[in-house]
Order: structure tokens, then C-alpha cells, then sequence
């Protein structure tokens, strides 16, 4: 067996112009699923009537179904869905010209929102009771005493699995391609095609994925570093 | 100045507090005395709603509230009248000293900045920590902690400081320390309802004390007459074992 090696560095070059799409897809899905995720945590843990069963039976869902099933779902299903609506309601909108990389969004914040509620709901729960009584006890409202000593900490017992979140959310825009996303999976994939060289194709977006999931951690790291500044034990002379 | 009126609390079927009346007055310190599960830590508790009382009337001041009627509002107003030591600290953890003692001035009481932290380096210096502002929890032992906590509780100036087994959590190195700030506490003239098993503490510093036992309070007096002559078989019997050891206390 031999390697094109030549067509690996043409594909690598090439593979790498799909990074923006998918640091795209990563950075709009995780923006939205951080805010709505948290919130839902907040939700889900103050048993509101109607809304906590639903949450956790779509965190449930969203866990207990394969993401390629649920790519595929959700990019078979909305448009045709969009569409017997726009026509019902004869709207002048072609539901056709939607661009794929929106189903990528809606795909992925769904998924990703799923997962960050779990994660959120028990970084919240980490955190001592005694925390919050002290607070209350200076004199803080119950809405400054999350804002100000129980969301930071809850935060910051988070991070490692928004890390976590975060690199399997990139891993995951592989999947895009399905959706005809040109990200870098569907480009090293198209590239491979005109020749049969798939090897050499999946090496080169092996090591871009493993170099931007390095990225993601080492920035996490520092992150944590910063938030965990109290953590650290200075010792005294 | 503060005043329970028949509190009463029970967790599920467990009826801790059975009607409770205490009184407390300006410039005293009450010791709460009592075997474990007696319900003192839920009386004091039940004063600043960490456990909202089922029934009854707490005073404090000119604040009146009914137990059941409380709204939020009057909850955090009776909040920033007291303070509240707790056993295992309850510090911040994301905030240094210095940060922990400011919380409650300028979130909570919006004292601008500067005062505030005027007054929390006043505070943290008269428990003896000038030289850990900048220190989180985790960088301080556990008597530096309560120090801490001691500071946060009377930075803010309440009109009375709430300890909830202040030194049960700490080695016996550490105790005599936190007692000898609360001791010049009391001689400054803070009024503080101080739950507690040193029996040596309570006879010293308190004016006032309480024998809790079953959710009632058994017997309560004045320091000197309630070691000296306790009028109640329970708490006759609960005293024996320190009058047998500590003769100083007869």
C-alpha cells in the first residue's frame, strides 16, 4: 500500500477551508445551548408543574437516540414539515431554499442543549446548601444569591464537561455532511471520491480534528485555571 | 428587642419545635443549651426563616411577622437586621475574605464600595486576620474560617448575631480563640443567641440561658442561678456529668 502523498497535502489544504463552517456550526450551537441549557437546568431543578416533565423527557429523548437518527430526522422531517405549512398558509416562501447549515444549527443546538441541561442541573445540585443559606443570611435576595455565589460556583463545577460538550460537539459536525454541509468531513469526503483515496482523505481530517479538539481543551484549561483561581493553595511562609 | 412566640416546626412527622417562646433582650447573650435533637439549631434557624416555622410570631424591633404571613420582602428585611454564624462556616468559596465580609454590605445593603470595604478590613481585623484579605476559604484553617465568619456577622452591625455551634466543627486548639471573640462581643455589648455545648462558655459569657430538650424549652434563667441551682430533674440530670467533672462550675 502506498499513500497519495501528494493528494494528501492538496486535500489537507483543501479539508482545512471547511474549518470555519464547522467551527461555525460548534460555536452558534454551543452559544445557544449554554444559555437555553442552563436555563432549562434551572427549570428542571425547581420542579415547575408542566415544564419539568418535559424537559426531562426531551433530555431523555435527545440521549436515548443515535445523532445520526436524529440528523436524518430532522433534516427529512422539517422541510417537508415547512413546507405543507408554508403552502397551507400560502406564503410566498420557498422552504427549499433554506441553506443546509441551518438544519446543522438546529440539529446540533438541539443535541447539545440536551446534554448541557444534565450537565448544568448537576453542577447546580454539587453545590452545598450552606452556600445558599449564608447568603441569604447577609442580607442577599434569593436572586442575588444565585447570581452572585451559586451560578459562578455551579459554573466553573461545570466547565469540565462543557469541555467535554464542546469537543464531542465537533466531532459531531463531522456528521453535517449528511446535511450537505461543506464542512470538513464532506470535503475530504468529495475530494476522496474523484479518486478512491480515502485513506489519505480521513488521515488528513484525523489530524484537523485532533488539532482543533486540542485547541478546545487547551483553551478550556485555561479557563478553568482563571475560575478556579481559589482553588489554588498558596502556602504560607 | 427579639421575640419567638410560640414557634412551632415539624419536618414530616417529627415535630421539633412544640411552641417555643423566647425573649431576648438588648445586650444580652443567650446560651442555648440542650442534648442533640433537642431542636435548638432549628429554633435558631426558624429566627431568620433558614427553616420557616409552621406557626408563630417572630419581633424584632419594630418588625412583627407573622410565621405564615411573611412575605419574601420582610423575610430579607428581617435577614439584614441579624446575622448568622454557622457551624461549618458557610463562607463563600469563590470569594476571598475580604469579598465574603463585603457581600452583605455592598450587594445586599449597597454601602458604596469604599466604605464597605473600609469596614470589612475593620471587621476582619479586630478577629485577628489583617493579614488574609486576599485569602480564599480554601487557602484558610478552620478557626481562620470562622474568623471570617465572625467578621462577615458583625461587619454589617446587626441587631443581633445568631451562632450555631460556632465552635463544634473545630479542633480544641482552635475553640478557646473563636470563644474569646465572642466573649469581647458580649463585653462590647453585641446581643447574640449563641447555641452551644461548652457548658464552661455558657456559664462565663452568657447572661441569659435556655435548656431546650424534646422541642421545648425545659428551664431557661439567669446564668448564675441556672448552674447553680437548676430547678428541673432533666436538666438536673443533664448537668450532672459536667458538675461531676468540672468541680469550678458548683
Amino acid at each position: 500500500m502506498r499513500l497519495n502523498t501528494e493528494f494528501m497535502k492538496e486535500t489537507f489544504w483543501l479539508a482545512l477551508e471547511g474549518v470555519p463552517i464547522t467551527l461555525k456550526i460548534t460555536i452558534i450551537a454551543l452559544f445557544i445551548s449554554i444559555i437555553l441549557g442552563f436555563i432549562l437546568a434551572l427549570v428542571e431543578i425547581h420542579r415547575v408543574r408542566v415544564a419539568t416533565p418535559i424537559i426531562t423527557a426531551y433530555v431523555s429523548l435527545i440521549r436515548g437516540t443515535p445523532q445520526v437518527l436524529q440528523i436524518l430526522i430532522v433534516y427529512s422531517l422539517i422541510p417537508s414539515l415547512l413546507n405543507a405549512i408554508v403552502q397551507k398558509m400560502e406564503i410566498n416562501f420557498s422552504v427549499w431554499d433554506i441553506e443546509p447549515i441551518v438544519y446543522a444549527y438546529i440539529v446540533f443546538t438541539i443535541n447539545t442543549t440536551a446534554l448541557l441541561t444534565e450537565t448544568f442541573r448537576s453542577a447546580l445540585l454539587s453545590i452545598d446548601k450552606l452556600q445558599m443559606e449564608a447568603a441569604l443570611s447577609v442580607g442577599l435576595t434569593p436572586f442575588w444569591a444565585n447570581v452572585r455565589i451559586i451560578f459562578p460556583q455551579a459554573f466553573e463545577a461545570a466547565l469540565p464537561n462543557i469541555c467535554t460538550t464542546t469537543v464531542n460537539l465537533i466531532k459531531g459536525t463531522s456528521l453535517a455532511f449528511m446535511m450537505s454541509v461543506k464542512e470538513v468531513t464532506a470535503i475530504a469526503k468529495t475530494q476522496a471520491s474523484y479518486g478512491y483515496n480515502f485513506i489519505e482523505s480521513y488521515l488528513d481530517i484525523f489530524v484537523i480534528y485532533l488539532i482543533l479538539c486540542l485547541l478546545v481543551q487547551g483553551i478550556f484549561a485555561i479557563i478553568e485555571k482563571q475560575a478556579q483561581a481559589h482553588r489554588k493553595i498558596v502556602r504560607s511562609v | 428587642m427579639l421575640e419567638l412566640k410560640n414557634i412551632h416546626k415539624a419536618f414530616g412527622k417529627n415535630e421539633v419545635l412544640k411552641g417555643v417562646d423566647l425573649k431576648v433582650n438588648k445586650g444580652d447573650v443567650v446560651a442555648i443549651l440542650g442534648p442533640s435533637g433537642s431542636g435548638k439549631t432549628t429554633l435558631l434557624r426558624t429566627i431568620t426563616f433558614l427553616e420557616k416555622a409552621d406557626q408563630g410570631e417572630i419581633v424584632l424591633k419594630d418588625l412583627n411577622l407573622d410565621v405564615q404571613k411573611a412575605t419574601k420582602k420582610d423575610i430579607t428585611k428581617l435577614r439584614k437586621k441579624t446575622a448568622f454564624v454557622f457551624q461549618n462556616y458557610g463562607l463563600f468559596l469563590n470569594k476571598t475574605a475580604l469579598q465574603n465580609v463585603m457581600e452583605g454590605l455592598t450587594i445586599a445593603r449597597k454601602v458604596p464600595r469604599a466604605e464597605a470595604e473600609k469596614r470589612a478590613k475593620e471587621a476582619l481585623d479586630k478577629v485577628g486576620l489583617s493579614d488574609r484579605y486576599d485569602y480564599y476559604p480554601s487557602q484558610l484553617s478552620g478557626g481562620q474560617q470562622q474568623r471570617v465568619g465572625i467578621a462577615r456577622a458583625i461587619a454589617v452591625n446587626p441587631d443581633v448575631i445568631l451562632f450555631d455551634e460556632p465552635t463544634s466543627a473545630l479542633d480544641p486548639e482552635l475553640v478557646s480563640g473563636i470563644l474569646d471573640i465572642i466573649r469581647s462581643l458580649a463585653k462590647e455589648g453585641s446581643t447574640m443567641v449563641v447555641v452551644t455545648h461548652e457548658m464552661a462558655f455558657a456559664q462565663d459569657v452568657a447572661t441569659h440561658v435556655v435548656f431546650m430538650d424534646g422541642g421545648v424549652i425545659v428551664e431557661e434563667g439567669s446564668s448564675h442561678e441556672f448552674f447553680s441551682h437548676p430547678k428541673e430533674e432533666r436538666t438536673k440530670q443533664f448537668f450532672s456529668r459536667f458538675i461531676s467533672t468540672d468541680n469550678y462550675i458548683i
